[in-house]
């Protein structure tokens, strides 16, 4: 791949980032103090995020300048208004807002506060994923030194500008990652979506105006700010822009997040930065984006790694989590552990969902232990397009029919000799205790 | 039976970080797990009803709701092993087959000594260090057989 | 009010009320589960989907319970894609439905039957074994849930929040593991427990009462009013073919009570069917209280009332405005003085529909002139009295065995009940039918008029009242001296 430019995990690298002092002598707090003392207005940085191109890095890429522009009208709606940042991280093979929370929580404060600012937003709620306890606690940590520095709460960096941050935990739900189910959380309930419309923007946190940013987004905002929405956007492909961070996992030799510009392939990301398929296998099939998008194919691997591209090739970028499988593996039993994921963490709230969920689940189980019967084929795509799109509250239900008509489709021989011959042939030996680590 | 006056304190300075107080009934669950014997039993639940002017029917939907609240009594230590894809592709079953057998804990359930439960759980966002698991809140990642032996074994 | 289109025709609808009931105001028949008049709508069954299209972009499929009425919108509720949407959605509920109508009580009432029949669809694709879960766990006095029939509608579980505003059940767990609940199995408590039975669109929650009591085909439904206090909740009385009240169940009445009645009211029909009846009549012969034929018993009272100079006449505060009327009536041509006997509030009175006022026609016969007064106001008049009829059902239990035995045995005391009771002042006993054996009107506290409806047939030889005292006319020499 090219050489390029990083910025994203630079700081990260250094020892000790995540404090105060080590932040700024990398230059951390410079974009957020230059806004607030020149005077740039909030306006000014919406307008200058839309021209970034920015768009949300928690899974459905929407632009987040226009995302911040569907705040109402400060001065005609009194209403507090919110910035909920979404730590919730949950959606299989990613684990990259971990490594910013981690190592450079100070980035994610003042992304947080810029963002506030756009938005005029009062207070930013950070709800981390309940089992992140290092991410909280360096979060938390870094607040209170960045509050005791006079960068949170009253008057920010002497200017106007005042807002608080405030930590806030999740429990172990997946759907509180969707932005509603997240908000209904943050109210202390049962994490259940809300229907949509209305929008965060006009009803949200406790019925007033809220946008809910993903980490990643708003770690980007003190960059755009500070270099310009032109060099933003020069990163990038069409529709693109910027660098983002790539998880890779799976059957490859270095597994890791990786800070890339859009425009790299999947493949210069398996070979240059995860070291290729492990034990010189080849791949098989793969996740781009988590396991909430359409499965891929091996020769697939020449696709980039953008949005465009991969709706063009049939899935979707998601979160950016690359799932890589080797040729040993069988697509029965991802597709097993698949679907008990979100029969797992469907809420219940639509019937299409909560038994649409479980039924696929089954379905998989019984024919990756080679209990399959003839028309399981036919009833999985059927249930798939029963689910999806748009006929329920939130997308879960459209999340387990993607994978699940991807996999039929791309597939179905191999699920089909699972159900002829009443075995799965790919199907792991039983675990040994010996053999962990191991494949 | 009341909530101890510490996590009331606690609750007390929590609930000002909200406009409604009971936005701070999962943080305070959480407290309650940690500081009250590892579960959220139905007294701590009508504690926090009284505390936070909600029915004890209405914290037990919201505690029941959440993956992490355990609503029943834990062994002393609990393994909570990923299930999911990227560790499965890198021998999530035999990790918990290993822990299983070492600590005499049936998946899902408590070893008879009450020392361990041990069950498996979806991403836990260690993808790229796959397999792991976590033990009473700490993340262990990049698992091996020999590793799991040794962490399991320093446990006291 | 806003112009749409529904199934072709234009009809107005108000834009600040979901889709669905200007959908369901107009005819168009969409079914429903989750959504209910009385509750916030929350769009979780997915099951009133209809197609909706909007200016010119393309017809989509919208939940009409979460969906409002927009200038211009074109509704259609019985497309391909609706109904196909739909039983998608039923099929995802038929799932894990245990296959119960033969035994369950809803069956002839369940929306979730209904609905499967409408749509058609008479198999189901799945092989996969059904949840299994409590089949008959108790909720308390009143509730019985089955866990595996339960669709996870929640209507229960906002019925506690929004009507008696009090949480008594809740959505444990999550996805398909979900179920209703109660904290920490404790029984459900309060006076509207009853109501989710009704709102629950399958054989979940049903009463313990009315449990493998009948099949509701088989129930003849009629519309009354409840008895049990001045609210007056307009009610249907529920009979078994040839047999006895099986049911109080409440009608929708916005005026009255909404969609919901109380379970003092919904259970109170023991009394209606209790046995021990008054049939015919009976008249004092020597210490006996013998059997004759209503007109004897009916000469007696008109021979004690004409020379009477001072008589008194107590109603029951059940008596309708009809019986009120007809009393009235028969008071003045006589010249005795009328009141009903009043019993004290009786403390069950709530925030919701119970008055406490235990005379549920207190403002109906009030208002004709009657005053209502207590056992302890009326006993010292009724000593006096050289005549004391008491007429309608519950009269001589609410005057109490106390004050009527303290009437002296010169004085001549007539009762028209449903029961029959001893005296040492009783001449006759002459039956009447209860207020689910006879119409009438009566009128609650806030002046709206409710009917009672003759659901069952009254006992052997029992007449109305009003039809007694138009007998009881007939018999008496004015009547015959203005016919001379």
């Amino acid at each position: 791949m090219k050489a390029f430019e990083t910025y994203l995990l630079d700081r990260a690298k250094t020892e000790g980032n995540h404090q105060l002092a080590t932040y700024r002598k990398l230059g951390g707090y410079k974009s957020l103090e230059k806004v607030l003392e020149t005077g740039i207005t909030p306006q000014q940085v919406v307008e200058e995020t839309k021209k970034s191109g920015l768009r949300g890095r928690g899974g459905a890429g929407f632009s987040t300048g226009m995302k911040w522009s569907f705040m109402p009208d400060a001065t005609k709606d009194p209403r507090p208004r919110y910035l909920a940042i979404n730590a919730d991280e949950s959606e299989p093979g990613t684990c990259k807002d971990r490594v910013l929370m981690e190592k450079d929580p100070h980035g994610l404060i003042e992304g947080s506060l810029l963002s506030a600012y756009a938005i005029r937003a009062k207070a930013v709620y950070i709800y981390v994923r309940g089992e992140y306890r290092l991410s909280y606690d360096r979060v938390a940590s870094a607040v209170r030194e960045a509050r005791a520095a006079g960068l949170v709460g009253k008057n920010i960096a002497g200017s106007d500008f005042s807002c608080e941050i405030f930590m806030h935990k999740g429990a172990g739900a997946y759907i509180c990652g969707e932005e509603t189910g997240l908000m209904e959380s943050l109210e202390g309930k049962r994490g259940h979506p809300r229907q949509k419309p209305p929008f965060p923007a006009q009803s949200g946190l406790w019925q007033s105006p809220t946008t809910v940013n993903n980490v990643e987004t708003v770690f980007n905002a003190p960059f755009i700010m500070e270099r310009g929405a032109a060099w933003f956007a020069g990163i990038g492909t069409p529709n693109s822009k910027g660098n983002f961070l790539v998880g890779i996992s799976g059957h490859v030799n270095k597994p890791g997040v990786y800070e890339l510009p859009f425009g790299v392939t999947a493949h210069e990301i398996l070979e240059e930065k995860a070291g290729g398929m492990w034990k010189g296998r080849k791949l098989k099939a793969w996740f781009p984006g988590g396991s909430s998008c359409a499965l891929l194919r091996g020769s697939d691997v020449d696709v980039v790694l953008d949005h465009d591209s991969l709706k063009a090739r049939g899935s979707s970028l998601g979160t950016a989590a690359m799932v890589m499988m080797d040729d040993h593996t069988s697509i029965a039993r991802v597709m097993e552990v698949i679907a008990r994921f979100y029969e797992h963490e469907s809420c219940g709230q639509c019937s299409q969902c909560r038994e649409g969920t479980q039924w696929l689940s089954q379905i998989f189980r019984r024919i990756a232990h080679g209990r399959g019967q003839p028309d399981d084929i036919a009833t999985l795509e059927s249930l798939a397009l029963g689910m999806a799109p748009g006929k329920t509250i939130c997308a879960l239900s459209d999340a387990a029919a993607i994978p699940t008509l991807s996999a039929v489709k791309l597939f179905k021989d191999e699920l089909i000799e699972c159900i002829r011959q009443q075995r799965d042939p790919l199907a792991s030996p039983a675990p040994k205790y010996a053999s962990v680590g191991a494949h | 039976m009341a909530l101890p006056q510490t996590l009331v304190d606690e609750f007390d300075a929590l609930v000002k970080n909200y406009p409604e107080r009971r936005a701070a009934l999962i943080m305070a669950l959480h407290r309650c797990q940690e500081t009250l014997g590892g579960w959220i039993s139905p007294q701590t639940m009508e504690d926090l009803g009284a505390y936070f002017g909600l029915e004890p029917v209405e914290v037990f939907g919201v505690a029941s709701f959440y993956p992490m609240f355990n609503l029943r009594p834990t062994g002393q230590h609990v393994v909570a092993v990923c299930h999911n894809i990227s560790c499965d592709l890198r021998g999530a079953q035999d990790v918990i087959a290993q822990v299983c057998e070492t600590t005499g804990a049936p998946l899902g359930g408590t070893s008879k000594d009450g020392r361990w439960s041990v069950r498996s759980v979806e991403c836990q966002g260690a993808c790229a260090n796959a397999p792991m698991f976590d033990l009473d809140g700490v993340y262990h990642e990049d698992l091996t057989a020999e590793k799991v032996g040794r962490i399991l074994g320093a446990v006291r | 009010m806003v112009k749409i289109t529904v199934n072709g025709r234009e009809i107005d609808a108000d834009p600040t009320k979901p889709l669905i009931r200007a959908c369901h105001d107009n005819g168009a028949d969409v079914p429903i589960y989750c959504y209910h008049p009385g509750l916030t709508p929350v769009g979780s069954c997915r099951i009133c989907q209809v197609e909706v299209k909007q200016g010119e972009a393309p017809g989509r499929v919208v939940v009409a319970c979460r969906t409002n009425p927009v200038e211009g919108m074109v509704v259609d509720t019985e497309s391909q894609k609706a109904h196909a949407t739909r039983r998608e959605c039923l099929e995802f509920l038929l799932k894990d439905h245990p296959l119960d109508c033969p035994i369950c009580d809803k069956a002839g009432e369940c929306d979730l039957q209904d609905f499967t029949f409408d749509e058609g669809q008479s198999a189901g694709r799945s092989n996969e074994p059904r949840r299994q879960l409590e089949k008959r766990k108790s909720l308390g006095e009143v509730i019985v849930l089955d866990e595996e029939r339960c669709i996870l509608c929640s209507r229960c579980v906002r019925f506690f929040e929004e009507v008696p505003k009090k949480a008594q059940l809740t959505v444990a767990d999550l996805g398909w593991r979900s179920v209703i609940a109660t904290f920490a199995d404790r029984p459900l408590t309060g006076n509207y427990q009853g109501n989710i039975a009704d709102l629950c669109p399958v054989g979940a929650l049903t009463l313990k009462k009315f449990r493998f009591q009948a099949r509701v085909w088989n129930l003849i439904k009629m519309s009354s009013t409840c008895v049990e206090c001045s609210r007056g909740c307009s009610i249907q009385v529920e009979v078994l073919r040839g047999s006895d009240v099986k049911r109080f169940r409440p009608r929708t009445n916005p005026k009255v009570n909404g969609w919901w009645m109380c379970d003092v009211g919904r259970f109170a029909f023991d009394h209606a069917n209790a046995g021990g009846r008054l049939e015919g009549a009976r008249l004092r012969e020597g210490t006996d209280l013998l059997q004759v034929p209503v007109e004897d018993a009916l000469c007696a009272l008109r021979d004690a009332l004409m020379p009477a100079k001072s008589a008194a006449f107590v109603l029951s505060p059940f008596c309708t405005v009809e019986e009120g009327r007809a009393m009235l009536g028969l008071a003045r041509r006589h010249n005795a003085e009328i009141a009903f006997v009043a019993p004290p509030p009786n403390g069950l009175k709530d925030d919701l529909l119970h008055t406490g006022d235990p005379c549920p026609n207190r403002r109906g016969l009030t208002e004709l002139g009657i005053a209502g007064l207590t056992a302890a106001e009326l006993a010292p008049r009724l000593v006096q009295a050289k005549v004391v009829v008491v007429a309608g059902e519950r009269v001589a239990e609410l005057l109490g065995a106390a004050v009527l035995q303290a009437i002296p045995p010169a004085a001549n005391l007539f009762a028209f009940e449903c029961h029959p009771f001893e005296a040492r002042s009783l001449v006759a006993l002459i039956g009447i039918p209860n207020h689910v054996e006879r119409t009438g009107t009566i009128v609650n506290v806030d002046g709206v008029r409710g009917p009672l409806a003759a659901a069952k047939p009254a006992p052997r030889s029992v007449r109305a009242l009003t039809r007694l005292l138009e007998d009881l006319e007939r018999l008496s020499p004015r009547r015959e001296a203005a016919t001379r």
